[in-house]
């Protein structure tokens, strides 16, 4: 395994606004990576950082081994598409496929034609008059079709309905199993791409507080339902993430459990299940917010 | 430059090469019709109406004397100042559109602006060979019958000029607008708001300081004398300093400036 991207005690200073905060993390190669986080959270600043768009304040990125900020031999080599990507006035999306293969040395221009067929996005109207989803699906398109080694998707699909995501999921699976390589993906939609997502970070307040392997991720949290009594003994002395009370029941999410844990619940005549990713994230993310309201 | 941890990267770094420059200038020209059709039907629209009022006067006017006075006054034209200033907001909009958008493409900074300056270096000389064209059918035709003057108007060298001085003349004007447009753009991606605050501001007080050290040092007419001296082609040729400073500055600006989501 070699990592694609390093970065070490990385930090982007706005003003008075830390929005990337002594950051480190590699990004092993041909992998399928969700950057999770709330709006805010600096998920955009650190892709932009990555990608040699916008400038560390300090700390190290190496993508590829060398610094990404103005090095064209490297950037070839990342395709970085955003919700929020400007297109000039004029343009139609003929003119955004007809030039991306100048760009992209991986271009794959069958595979581009056959998802414009998939999201049935018109060629010929200015780009100014397309719906929120047609938009996005340029930037898919253009994402998928670019094959490149390192692949961006920040929120990628903003306005594309469920059947366009379903198939921007499906395309970028099976396509990632005949062309192997990085992606990392950032999006709301979690539990939506949850399957899809082999390591998992999470960034919130500019710091990564989740860097983990998805699975390992999943198994990391139980949710403990029974009777407001059983489930408090049960958890007396666990690190635990929420609690819901409703009347006499309680439902609290705790970390890992071992087998002998799982059969003493049962005992108690506790109920287990699994908690989403998406869960998961809400109550760290949640978390580490009243941790740094209480340290402020 | 080597890339020692990434298997695939080697193959790749080959296969664009230093073609990334001429990719920004396809990319700057594959609206075709925005960069080559449009401006030449205003320009032929102008034409068109120019044409009419000529035709106009030269039918109501018919003492010889008086229509070569028509003439002599059309050399003051400035029907075509017009695709200048098209050209002006061609350099902004490759800045405030171009940029942002081919810098999604992972292109970098240095290979756009060199990509986008060769684009207005092609873009001048299309143009200025056009025009230069176009005047000497002026020349030849008198005037497109009527005594009119549209590309041969007194700054583009009279009806004298050889062609070469014709073309030197549209040439760098273009580059100039141009590339000071595209400053002016840099400008605004660097510093947004601010930046062109500052700018405008010390232009102006620049300009004021410029009118009030000739006026206060009665050098008017050694103003005016500059310019008679030097003619078309010498003022022209001066242009090609701020065309240079704007083309350098434009650079600096732009590799430090990010795109705003």
């Amino acid at each position: 395994m070699s990592a694609v991207v390093e970065v070490s005690h990385l930090t982007k200073n706005f003003r008075s606004v830390t929005a990337v905060d002594d950051v480190s993390f590699t990004v092993e190669e041909n992998m399928i990576y969700g950057l999770l986080g709330r709006n805010g959270a600096g998920k955009t600043t650190l892709m932009q950082l990555l990608t040699g768009q916008d400038f560390a304040t300090r700390g190290d990125i190496r993508v590829f081994g060398e610094n990404p900020v103005e090095n064209a031999p490297v950037l070839q080599l990342v395709s970085f598409i955003k919700e929020s990507q400007k297109y000039p006035d004029d343009f139609k999306p003929k003119h955004v496929l007809k030039s991306a293969p100048w760009f992209f040395p991986f271009w794959d221009a069958d595979f581009a034609e056959r998802l414009i067929d998939d999201f049935r996005l018109p060629l010929n109207r200015r780009i100014k008059k397309l719906s929120r989803g047609q938009l996005s699906s340029i930037g898919v398109i253009v994402g998928l079709a670019s094959r490149a080694p390192l692949t961006f998707f920040d929120e990628p699909y903003l306005g594309l309905d469920a059947v366009a995501r379903q198939i921007f999921y499906d395309r970028l699976l099976e396509d990632y199993g005949e062309h192997p390589r990085t992606v990392i993906l950032s999006t709301h939609l979690i539990d939506e791409v949850s399957n899809l997502l082999e390591h998992v970070l999470v960034i919130d307040e500019g710091k990564i507080i989740v860097d983990q392997d998805a699975d390992t991720l999943r198994g990391s949290a139980t949710t403990v339902v029974g009777t407001r009594t059983a489930v408090d003994a049960f958890v007396a002395d666990r690190e635990v993430l929420h609690r819901d009370y409703v009347g006499g029941l309680a439902s609290v999410t705790v970390g890992r459990l071992g087998q002998a844990e799982r059969l003493e619940a049962a005992d108690a005549g506790l109920e287990l299940s699994p908690v989403s990713l998406q869960q998961l994230i809400v109550r760290k993310t949640n978390v580490s917010q009243k941790e740094f309201e209480q340290s402020a | 430059m080597t890339i020692q941890t990434e298997p695939t990267a080697p193959a790749a770094s080959d296969r664009l090469g230093g073609s990334r420059i001429i990719a920004v200038l396809r990319l700057n020209f594959v609206n075709r019709f925005a960069v080559l059709g449009l401006p030449w039907m205003i320009l032929g629209f102008i034409f068109v109406v120019n044409l009419a009022i000529w035709w106009i006067i030269f039918s109501s006017v018919s003492d010889p004397a008086d229509r070569a006075d028509v003439s002599e006054g059309l050399q003051y034209s400035g029907a075509s100042f017009y695709i200048f200033v098209y050209m002006a907001v061609v350099g902004v909009q490759a800045i405030a559109m171009t940029f942002p958008f081919a810098l999604g493409y992972s292109v970098t900074r240095r290979d756009f602006w060199l990509g986008t300056a060769l684009t207005f270096v092609v873009l001048s000389a299309l143009y200025s060979a056009g025009m230069t064209l176009l005047a000497a059918i002026e020349v030849w035709t008198n005037g497109w019958g009527f005594g009119g003057r549209m590309f041969t108007a007194l700054y583009f060298g009279g009806t004298e000029a050889p062609w070469f001085e014709r073309f030197f003349l549209f040439f760098a004007a273009f580059l100039f607008f141009f590339f000071v447009g595209a400053a002016i753009a840099a400008i605004y991606q660097r510093w947004r708001v601010n930046g062109m605050v500052v700018f405008t501001a010390v232009l102006t007080l620049a300009l004021v300081a410029v009118v009030g050290v000739i006026t206060l040092s009665n050098s008017w007419p050694a103003v005016g004398e500059w310019f008679a001296v030097n003619g078309p082609a010498g003022v022209v040729a001066w242009s090609l300093l701020p065309t240079a400073v704007s083309a350098l500055a434009g650079f600096l600006l732009l590799r430090r400036a990010t795109p705003k989501t």
